[in-house]
């Protein structure tokens, strides 16, 4: 399973010298100049699933003429993840994020300047225990609002737990006091800015792109507001930003500005917020959808509970009934539906190239369903998870966190944060859904996920 | 694997480098076989053939590996 590809011509020493093979068959009914771009933009599922229905496991699409080809296949996507960063550059694809970032941040800058960039050190294994305590905490602080019983929309109440773990765990706890139910509205403005007209023109005069520049704005704002109180009061523990902010260049002025530091803070937050967010809602719904799982679920957490453990223990175990429903989860809503590289160098695969210049993709929506991998690929079935089944191990096939050296590197911060929420929340709260189990669905109309309002639960205290 | 003579231990270890990604939980379960490189945060096996007294705590490292890089193979 995890062989390299093999690749049907013998005399092949190095990809560089390699005979170009055929091009890879081009999707029907593109528009002029803008391909399969509005297609996209309105079902991307749809479109990804035609690439393999109607070419196969490799097919090209045209986004406003970036051509990009779709591998699908376990076979094809291993040879995607295996691609070298030489060969396959991930930075480069995705130009949907550099206004959102901003100048010089992650996917903007060279993978020169990415290699001697910040490293975060707070995914470290170490600090997994310290995490899972303040996400169980920020959960109680979220449930202290419910009081008895109501209503809440999923999608609101999840985005804000999860600005606030975020922060907390991947910046800072002083970062995170500072941070108002405000700080989730103006990011999920940012996170909504992600329309793949960006393909055309990522600074297009359109109003999707303007409520992102004045989002990512006010973020700056608000943190210039954050820092200015963090200097008058220099007793408090340093943390990240005030590092950050502190250093000088040879000549005295500041090493980072305001705005800079804005963008690292979102690209440390972005790639765990609308992610987790949406999969901790997808989770509880699809409990909710089959009772007799969500049923196990609690049943499991009253039982590991039971004895008074505490849930900064407990998280970082395994929790198998819960773990199994958040990958199940997982895999039918993956949060990011398109992962892409730029070709570097020409890509092989079998007897087609893709050419340097274009980019190439795997849509985990598409492969964690393939009925060859996924027995029932479209049922819900958290059983598939158990010991003899374990259907994750198919490491190129179920792959919501991706696979490979770009693999999600917060995927086990991830699993932990869920598991500490859920722990928290369902042994304190039961929950029904208030709108028809199938009007739940995503909103695709956007690169970043979300799920689509309203998205209506009710509440209720459990008896003690 | 074609050796006349018999090997100590039959544990064998495999890491697949383009799946590793230096999380380090194997030099957690079992310090004596792993470490992570810190130039190139990738997984060394500093033990080829390890002791068969180290299965239970390698069999740990492969199993929660979070990339699951790791494998062990039998002779």
């Amino acid at each position: 399973m995890s062989a390299v590809p093999e690749t049907p011509e013998v005399s092949t020493p190095s990809p560089a010298t390699r005979a170009r093979g055929m091009a890879p068959p081009v999707l029907s009914r593109g528009w002029p100049l803008l391909g399969h771009l509005q297609e996209l933009r309105r079902r991307p599922i749809e479109l990804f699933a035609r690439v393999r229905r109607e070419c196969g496991e490799i097919g090209e699409m045209n986004f406003a003429g970036n051509r990009v080809v779709l591998l699908s296949g376990e076979e094809a996507q291993e040879a995607f993840f295996r691609g070298s960063d030489e060969q396959l550059d991930q930075a480069a694809a995705y130009p949907f994020m550099s206004p959102i970032f901003g100048r010089g941040v992650l996917f903007d800058a060279t993978p020169e300047q990415r290699k001697q960039g910040l490293r975060n050190q707070s995914l470290r294994d170490s600090f997994m225990r310290g995490h899972a305590e303040v996400i169980a905490a920020e959960t109680r602080g979220m449930m202290q609002k419910l009081g008895e019983h109501g209503e809440i929309d999923l999608l609101d109440f999840f985005s804000e737990l999860t600005i606030y773990t975020s922060s907390a765990c991947l910046i800072g706890r002083g970062f995170r006091a500072e941070l108002s139910p405000e700080y989730f509205r103006v990011f999920y403005e940012l996170e909504k800015g992600t329309d793949a007209i960006a393909y055309v023109n990522p600074y297009l005069p359109l109003p999707a792109f303007r409520q992102r520049d004045r989002a990512r704005r006010k973020l700056v704002e608000l943190l210039t507001g954050v820092f200015a109180r963090r200097a008058r009061q220099p007793s408090e523990k340093r943390e990240l930003f005030d590092v950050l902010l502190s250093l000088k260049q040879p000549d005295g002025s500041p090493r980072f500005t305001i705005d800079k530091v804005t963008g690292m803070f979102i690209s440390m937050m972005f790639a765990g917020h609308h992610t987790t967010s949406g999969t901790a809602a997808w989770t509880l719904i699809e409990l909710l959808r089959h009772p007799e799982f969500g049923a196990r679920v609690v049943g499991e957490l009253d039982s590991l509970y039971a004895d008074g453990r505490d849930v900064s223990y407990q998280a970082l175990r395994e929790i198998p009934e819960l773990e199994g429903a958040i990958k199940e989860a997982l895999r039918l809503h993956p949060p990011l539906i398109l992962l892409m590289r730029k070709v570097m160098h020409d890509f092989h695969y079998k007897h087609w190239t893709v050419p340097a210049g274009k980019l190439v993709a795997v849509s985990p929506a598409i492969s964690n369903r393939l009925p060859e991998c996924f027995p029932e690929p479209d049922r819900y079935d958290p059983d598939r998870y158990r010991e003899g089944r374990e259907e994750d191990t198919k490491l190129f096939a179920w792959i919501p966190f991706g696979a490979g050296r770009h693999r999600c590197v917060g995927a086990a911060f991830a699993m932990m944060q869920l598991k500490a929420i859920f722990s928290t929340l369902l042994r304190e709260y039961t929950f029904e859904l208030s709108q028809p189990p199938e009007s739940y669905r995503n909103d695709h109309s956007k690169m970043v996920v979300q799920l689509a309002q309203p998205c209506r639960a009710r509440y209720r205290r459990r008896a003690p | 694997m074609s050796r006349a003579l018999p090997q100590a231990s039959a544990v064998k270890i495999r890491a697949d480098m383009d799946l590793c990604q230096g999380h380090a939980v194997c030099k957690e379960e079992s310090p004596s076989v792993f470490d992570v490189d810190s130039a190139s945060n990738k997984v060394v096996v500093k033990v080829a053939r390890p002791d068969e007294s180290l299965r239970a705590e390698i069999q740990r490292a492969v199993k929660f590996c979070p990339t699951r890089a790791l494998r062990l193979e039998e002779d």
